[in-house]
This record gives structure tokens, C-alpha cells and sequence, in this order.
């Protein structure tokens, strides 16, 4: 390519210099970013924890339910978390500003809370988690999944032991 | 005395950017590097300039967990930076100590050793992340001149 075709090419294009930050950044979708949890749909498996490198997440109990911390100021991004989530309650958005001043360093946490709540069945205290059905056939109305979600782990395995399966 | 002013003024708009290895995986200082040398992100429409000696820097970029090895090296380094300084830590290891956090080999966080001022998270942070964490330090750098 001689000069005069790059220079033709260059007056075409314009610069090739992002706007950013005068004007937006060039932000692919799937890019991965900072961490989102959505408590209703998580399982409470705390496979997401196990597998993390950076020991970013931590679930603790408390007398509301089960905590969610995810600290972005040491997670790297790998998306394990997200590739180990048997549903889609954490999955990594394509925010990368995650820039701030060190006075916020320990603001920069995604918190969440996996609430009690008391099984319609028995009683007994359990977690509001999300049940595990994705095996379950035929899958599950919307109103099965309602009522199999306010029970206890062990309410929930008699419901689908006892559900009417059409043969 | 109308000179401090006016030199203020023409200051504040060139702040020269020096860079610090504390012991990085390099992934930061690539990324570094891409924000300031390449022109897609072309980070000296804010007036800022790599420099090759902390003597002339006004803003300092920190990438690395602090290895226990490069401490003293660090520690000396950013004593020769003259004052005001505005220092960014660029990546989760400086904040944190990311992937490395809890190693014996390791000092993170930073902040202990260091005043940090900004933080750009990420392993390593994007360009555009890097430019944002500069341009915060730009405005608390002017404060301080
Ligand atoms: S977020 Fe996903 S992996 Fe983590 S505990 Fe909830 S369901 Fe399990
Ligand atoms: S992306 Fe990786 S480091 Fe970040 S929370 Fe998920 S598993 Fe941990
Ligand atoms: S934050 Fe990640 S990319 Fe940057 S130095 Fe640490 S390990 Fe390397």
C-alpha cells in the first residue's frame, strides 16, 4: 500500500483515538465486568464461593438469613463464579468504571441477603432460597414453584416426592 | 507575586505521570502502557506525559501487591517524588492484594506503606478505566497545588 492510499484511508476514517473520556467509551456487551447478584434466584449452594481464586465472595449467616458479599476490590474478573452458578443469580456485567477514591475502598462491595422465612409446612426456619429444580420432570407450573419455594429443604423433597407426575 | 498564580494555572493543566512496579505480573503495566503510548487512548489530551524519573512526576501509578523483595526499592522511589503527589493504585493487587492476597511473599494492601488516593480495580483494569482513575487524580491534584 503506498503512502497516498494510507492517507486517502486516514482522511476517510478520521482519528482512530476513543473519545473517552471527553465522550462515551467504546464498551463491548459481553465484556467482564463488575460482579451483580440477584438474591431471589440463588440457590444458596455457595458453589460461587468455593470456586472463587481471589476469595472474593463471602456468605455468612446472620439472624435475617444468609449474607452475599462480593468485595470488587479483589475480585479479577474471571468469571468462574459465573461459569459455576447452577442459575443465573451472579453474573458479571460490563461496568468496568469501578475507579474511586481510597476513602470508598471498603464501599465497593455487591451485598445481597438470602432472607428466612418460615416453611408452611413444618415451621422450622429455613433459608428463602431458590429451589433446585432444574432436573424436575415435567418442569414445574409457576404456581408449584411458588408453593415448593416456602418451604424448608426437607418440606421441598416430600412436595416432589409426592407430586402427581402424568404418566 | 502575580507569578505564583499564573504559574498555578499553567501547571495544573500538565500533570507528568511517573509509573511504579511493585512487583506486578505485568498485566497492569501493559495496560498502563497502552493508555499512554498508543493513540486510540491517547491519554495526553488530558496533558498528561510519562516521565522517566520520579523526580519530575506529579502523579504516580502503583501497580504490584508490594512483593516483600521490592519494598525498600518502592519505598525509596516514591520518597523521591516531590510533593504534591497524587498517587493511583491500578489493579486489585495494590488494593488488596487480588489473586496474591494472603501470600507470605506479599505486602498488600499498599495503603499501609503508602498514601494511595485513587483505586482503579481490576485485574488488570481496562485503558478506559485507567484514563477515569487519572482523571480523578487530576482533580485532587489540582486541589493540592
Ligand atoms: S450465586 Fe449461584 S453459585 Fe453462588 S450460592 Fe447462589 S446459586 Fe450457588
Ligand atoms: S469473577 Fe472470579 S474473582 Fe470475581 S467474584 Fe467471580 S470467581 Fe471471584
Ligand atoms: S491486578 Fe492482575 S493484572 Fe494487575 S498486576 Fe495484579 S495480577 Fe497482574
Amino acid at each position: 500500500m503506498n503512502f497516498l492510499t494510507i492517507f486517502a484511508r486516514n482522511l476517510k476514517q478520521g482519528p482512530q483515538t476513543e473519545a473517552f473520556p471527553l465522550g462515551p467509551a467504546f464498551t463491548p456487551d459481553r465484556l467482564r465486568g463488575r460482579i451483580e447478584f440477584k438474591a431471589e434466584s440463588c440457590e444458596g449452594c455457595r458453589i460461587c464461593e468455593r470456586v472463587c481464586p481471589a476469595n472474593a465472595i463471602r456468605f455468612a449467616k446472620t439472624p435475617d438469613g444468609m449474607t452475599f458479599d462480593c468485595w470488587h476490590n479483589t475480585c479479577v474478573f474471571c468469571g468462574n463464579c459465573e461459569f459455576y452458578c447452577p442459575t443465573d443469580a451472579i453474573h458479571q456485567t460490563n461496568d468496568w468504571d469501578l475507579s474511586h477514591v481510597n476513602a470508598d475502598k471498603f464501599d465497593m462491595v455487591e451485598h445481597g441477603l438470602i432472607p428466612n422465612q418460615t416453611c408452611v409446612d413444618c415451621g422450622a426456619t429455613a433459608l428463602n432460597t431458590a429451589p433446585m429444580v432444574k432436573n424436575a420432570k415435567p418442569p414445574l407450573s409457576a404456581e408449584e414453584y411458588t408453593e415448593l419455594r416456602a418451604r424448608c429443604p426437607k418440606c421441598r423433597a416430600k412436595y416432589l416426592k409426592n407430586r402427581k407426575v402424568p404418566a | 507575586m502575580g507569578l505564583i498564580p499564573d504559574f498555578k494555572q499553567i501547571a495544573t493543566r500538565s500533570p507528568w505521570i511517573y509509573r511504579i512496579n511493585a512487583g506486578s505480573c505485568n498485566g497492569c503495566d501493559v495496560e498502563m502502557a497502552t493508555t499512554a503510548l498508543i493513540p486510540r487512548y491517547d491519554i495526553e489530551r488530558l496533558g498528561c506525559q510519562y516521565c522517566g524519573s520520579p523526580k519530575h512526576a506529579d502523579i504516580v501509578l502503583i501497580s504490584g501487591p508490594l512483593t516483600v523483595r521490592v519494598k525498600d526499592a518502592v519505598l525509596r522511589m516514591y520518597e523521591e517524588i516531590p510533593d504534591p503527589k497524587v498517587t493511583v493504585a491500578v489493579g486489585v493487587c495494590p488494593i488488596s492484594g487480588g489473586i496474591f492476597r494472603e501470600s507470605y511473599a506479599v505486602l498488600a494492601p499498599i495503603d499501609q506503606y503508602i498514601p494511595i488516593d485513587v483505586n482503579v480495580p481490576g485485574c488488570p483494569p481496562r485503558p478506559q478505566a485507567i484514563i477515569a482513575g487519572v482523571a480523578k487524580a487530576i482533580a485532587i491534584w489540582r486541589e493540592r497545588l
